[in-house]
């Protein structure tokens, strides 16, 4: 799927080179036809003027006429602070500029609202916009149970940095204007210096660390999606990068990969955390063992969290950022609105306000420190190398076999 | 006409009153229609998944064992408390520390007793380095659970067993005991123990099925290799692809089995016990439990103790203190209450709302049961009234969420109310039936006498009678509305949100001291309801003191 989409994009790019109105033109007949609406996103060399344009014109203007007055329920995960203070501030805003109320649903997994959504399948639905990304998406989309043409009705869509981004697949699967990117997630470990000798780490030094501080090391339980990330990273270490981790697990493919990591862990879990009888069940519980130093590491998405915390004087200086020696797994994270939503309108005023210049560097630069995907934001400096994310299979395969293995 | 009116009044009294009653049964019955067909592979599928056979075990494990030992401690402490004094002071203090919440209860030990708690840094403290980890409770195990659930079930039966102590003549099967020789602990062991387990089966039963179903603490305390079969189940129940549907249906299968193999437990350990005591009064050998029972003398002074710790912690975490700080480097502020406020009211103000109305319903609607009973000269067991409590929720919340998207319903707090009414009723009937039976018939004989009407004799005089028990059953609706985790969440969509859905939710984050915030006041609510409802109480009966035959 991925060559798929980065092959029609290029085919899509070399079009609009002709610039301009001609180009604009050609390349909206073009995406219409082709029903992959993101290309016109590269069109522009001035995005943040193809931004105002496109805020200007008369549907957007529609749009937000009728969402005034709307309540926003904006499904999401709400297990961290920094993120609901955000969104706490986003909400503020919103309701300033848009009088829009925009109220955060607290999910404990996303796939609760997931299966809402199939439950409802398409009826009026009690979720008006959503934070998801691969598995959860790939469902969504292909159950069509999603909005699409959002990237061509949400203006600043026109910021997104898809040039030194790649924003238009979601763990392999085409977004196909059905998500918006929101912001991208960097895995990475916050550890006690010392615990690793470099800023990178491997399945060795990790099982070395293991070896040294028996019982301080642990991961979030699979499926809890930090935990299955965390997984995937030692798979990709241990088989060496792997191409066929990138295509559609294939049982061959899954007998030949899975055991290098089930035989990783068969050594690893007798020093971990309670000798593997129990596991954090996210990533914040498990940051919450490293603060009350139970545990010598936890695991984050988020490239900037060390720092913030560590400003915030909640994580001591002791503590380092390191990543995994073939780069951090690096993907977005992104919004999206079910078809049978009730305020529609709202949500997708809701989207552009996230994607604004104001709230992506507040993003950034607030307690959350979530890196940006907006082209005027981007943020150079705390960017790690990446690594490319598995194809979705994987994702299902790795957590059911692990729950085989280990879950009990 | 008039006979008309009244058959016409009556039959829509019993519909109100078997909706109130039925609507488990019907969520139940609803959530065994499969809604995807099952095949022979997922049934294999199914009982293929890795963990299934020891989540089941230890989760029964759990359920049987927790609620039997709060049984049995409840047992001695009233044993060591009815003829004594200080009972007086125990039921005095017993509803409000009945309404401290699981979730309270769970999370307290484990802010006070995991390794890194209060306690257990206090400890290492004073002994000048870090204590080994097993010396703290674990933050997530079965022993964690189990220690959780026991303590705090305890001033539930405590609260069964004060109600039967007034109905059976105790003082005189101890009497009886003393004059064939036994000593009095040995007497209340032999003589009322059985009788007492008999009658409060299905109290036994509503602890059970409340620990083989409840969520929000399973999920923050139960250990999760494997987990506790409620999570597991919750996760089918949420997940969307067909396999966790065919998983969901057959949990749900499973759950129920497992609810019946509870009341087996029930059968089986009371038979178990009635023969162990036969042979060891036949064969006169001493009771070692007896000697055990004189512990608990300190119970009431250990369990208010440990109320106000977990309160206390709550308190101080959300007042600054952090597994970080020292006592003397803490900055004390309030500016996490003064945040956390605004965003609070929301939450707060549907709890109330919701647990004022479905308390107030669900009171109105058991005097309606009882009085229609009443008026039919037939009782119906008691079995058929508290089903909301006894079949466990995870089953009938899922059925009542099918009906619920089926009708395309809206996510407002009047069907968070409705799904509430069960439970508010199944309680307060629990708590009422006793003095609505017992209710001294002579006055009403008397008022008949003097030409008063029916309605003014049940206004005036029964209903008179009954407030203080009616203004208990209130506060208990509405801590148990409170407290309420699945139905609120799985109807309201998230989209309503209460004290106790911020609470998990923000729970189930690394923010300890925000948690501390809302854990506080999720504790406190109940816990002005029982103060209001005492000091109510108080005053009826200092100016009306019938009540008090």
């Amino acid at each position: 799927m991925m060559w798929l989409t980065s092959k029609s994009a290029k085919a899509l790019g070399a079009v609009k080179r002709p610039t301009n109105a001609s180009g604009l033109l050609t390349l909206c007949f073009l995406s219409l036809l082709v029903l992959l609406p993101f290309a016109e996103v590269n069109a522009q060399d001035n995005p943040s003027s193809e931004a105002s344009k496109r805020a200007n014109s008369q549907q957007w203007q529609q749009t937000l006429a009728s969402a005034q007055g709307e309540t926003v329920y904006f499904y999401a995960w709400g297990g961290s602070k920094p993120v609901n203070d955000y969104l706490r501030w986003a909400a503020k805003e919103v309701a300033r500029r848009y009088k829009i109320r925009l109220r955060h649903v607290k999910v404990a997994d996303i796939s609760e609202a997931v299966s809402r959504l199939k439950v409802e399948n398409g009826r009026n639905s009690a979720i008006d916009l959503l934070w998801i990304n691969g598995e959860n998406f790939n469902f969504l989309k292909s159950q069509h149970l999603l909005l699409g043409d959002l990237w061509q009705q949400i203006p600043n869509s026109a910021l997104l940095a898809t040039k030194k981004l790649s924003l238009h697949s979601d763990f392999g699967v085409p977004m196909d204007g059905f998500e918006v990117p929101w912001g991208v997630g960097q895995f990475n470990v916050m550890a006690n210096k010392g615990l690793f000798d470099h800023e990178t780490l491997t399945p060795e030094t990790l099982l070395n660390a293991a070896k040294q501080n028996p019982g301080r090391i642990s991961y979030p339980r699979p499926p809890e999606f930090h935990g299955t990330t965390f997984l995937k990273q030692l798979l990709v270490a241990l088989s060496h990068d792997d191409k066929r981790l990138y295509e559609s697990a294939t049982p061959t493919a899954q007998n030949e990969l899975l055991p290098l990591l089930w035989n990783y862990l068969d050594r690893l879990h007798p020093l971990t955390w309670q000798q593997g009888k129990a596991f954090p069940s996210s990533n914040t519980e498990q940051l919450s063992l490293l603060q009350q130093h139970q545990l010598a590491l936890a695991v984050s998405f988020n490239p900037n969290q060390l720092a913030k915390e560590q400003s915030e004087k909640r994580i001591p200086d002791s503590v380092e950022r390191v990543y995994f020696a073939q780069g951090a797994i690096t993907n977005s994270h992104n919004l999206a609105v079910p078809k049978g939503a009730q305020n529609p309108n709202g949500a997708k005023v809701v989207i552009n306000f996230l994607l604004s210049e104001q709230a992506q560097r507040q993003k950034l630069k607030g307690n959350w420190g979530d890196p940006s995907v907006i082209t005027p934001v981007l943020d150079n400096a705390s960017t790690l190398p990446a690594q490319q994310e598995l194809h979705s299979s994987w994702q299902q395969i790795i957590e059911d076999s692990w729950q085989q293995k280990y879950g009990a | 006409m008039a006979t008309k009116i009244r058959r016409l009044t009556l039959s829509t009294g019993w519909l109100l009153v078997a909706f109130a009653a039925g609507l488990p049964l019907f969520g139940v019955i609803l959530g065994l229609w499969p809604s995807v067909p099952i095949a022979w592979a997922d049934i294999t599928r199914f009982f293929a998944y890795k963990g299934l056979m020891s989540s089941v075990t230890s989760t029964l494990f759990l359920s049987l064992s927790a609620p039997l030992l709060a049984l049995y401690v409840a047992f001695m402490v009233y044993s060591q408390y009815r003829f004594n004094p200080r009972w007086q002071a125990l039921e005095k203090r017993l509803a409000p520390l009945l309404s401290l919440p699981h979730l309270a209860v769970a999370l307290g030990l484990v802010y006070l007793f995991s390794p890194g708690g209060m306690v257990y840094s206090a400890f290492a403290g004073i002994i000048g380095h870090a204590a080994p980890d097993w010396l703290g409770l674990p933050r997530k195990s079965l022993l964690t659970m189990i220690l959780a659930i026991s303590i705090k079930e305890v001033p539930f039966f405590l609260l069964i067993f004060s109600a039967l102590g007034r109905q059976l003549a105790i003082k005189d099967w101890l009497l009886q005991g003393r004059a064939l020789g036994y000593s009095e602990s040995a007497s209340w062991w032999l003589l009322v123990f059985p009788i007492m387990l008999k009658q409060s089966r299905l109290a036994l039963l509503a602890a059970m099925a409340y620990t083989l179903s409840v969520l929000d603490i399973s999920l923050l305390i139960g250990p999760n290799i494997p987990e506790l079969y409620a999570v597991a189940l919750y996760n089918w129940q949420t997940g969307f692809t067909s396999a966790d549907q065919a998983n969901a249906f057959l949990g749900n299968l499973l759950l129920l089995i497992m609810l019946a193999t509870l009341i087996t437990g029930i059968y089986l350990h009371e038979w178990l016990v009635v023969m162990r005591l036969r042979t060891n009064a036949v064969m006169a050998k001493p009771l070692n439990i007896a000697r055990l029972s004189r512990v608990f003398t300190a119970w009431l002074g250990f369990f208010s103790l440990l109320t106000v710790a977990i309160l206390v912690t709550f308190l101080l975490w959300s007042l600054g203190w952090n597994s970080q700080s020292t006592l003397s480097s803490i900055n004390w502020s309030p500016a996490l209450w003064q945040d956390e406020w605004f965003f609070m009211q929301g939450p707060l103000l549907n709890s109330l709302h919701i647990a004022f109305f479905s308390s107030i319903l669900g009171v109105a609607i058991t005097l309606l049961a009882l009085e229609l009973q009443q008026q039919s000269q037939r009782y119906l067991p008691d079995y058929i009234w508290l089903l909301a409590i006894l079949l466990p929720q995870l089953s009938m919340v899922h059925g009542w969420r099918i009906a619920h998207s089926d009708l395309s319903a809206s996510y407002t707090t009047s069907w968070i109310i409705l799904t509430h009414i069960p439970f508010t009723f199944a309680y307060s009937y629990l708590v009422l039936r006793g003095p609505f039976q017992s209710l001294n018939r002579h006055y009403e004989l008397v008022a008949a006498s003097f030409g008063y009407t029916y309605w003014q004799r049940w206004w005036q005089i029964r209903f008179m009678l009954l407030r203080p028990a009616l203004l208990s059953a209130l506060a208990i609706a509405f801590s148990v509305s409170i407290a309420q985790y699945i139905p609120t969440l799985i109807i309201g969509a998230g989209r309503i949100t209460t004290i106790t859905t911020e609470a998990v939710a923000i729970a189930s984050g690394n923010e300890q001291s925000i948690t501390a915030v809302y854990m506080l006041v999720q504790a406190i609510l109940p816990f002005i309801a029982f103060l209001i409802a005492s000091v109510l109480a108080q005053r009826i009966r200092g100016s009306f003191d019938a009540t008090h035959h």
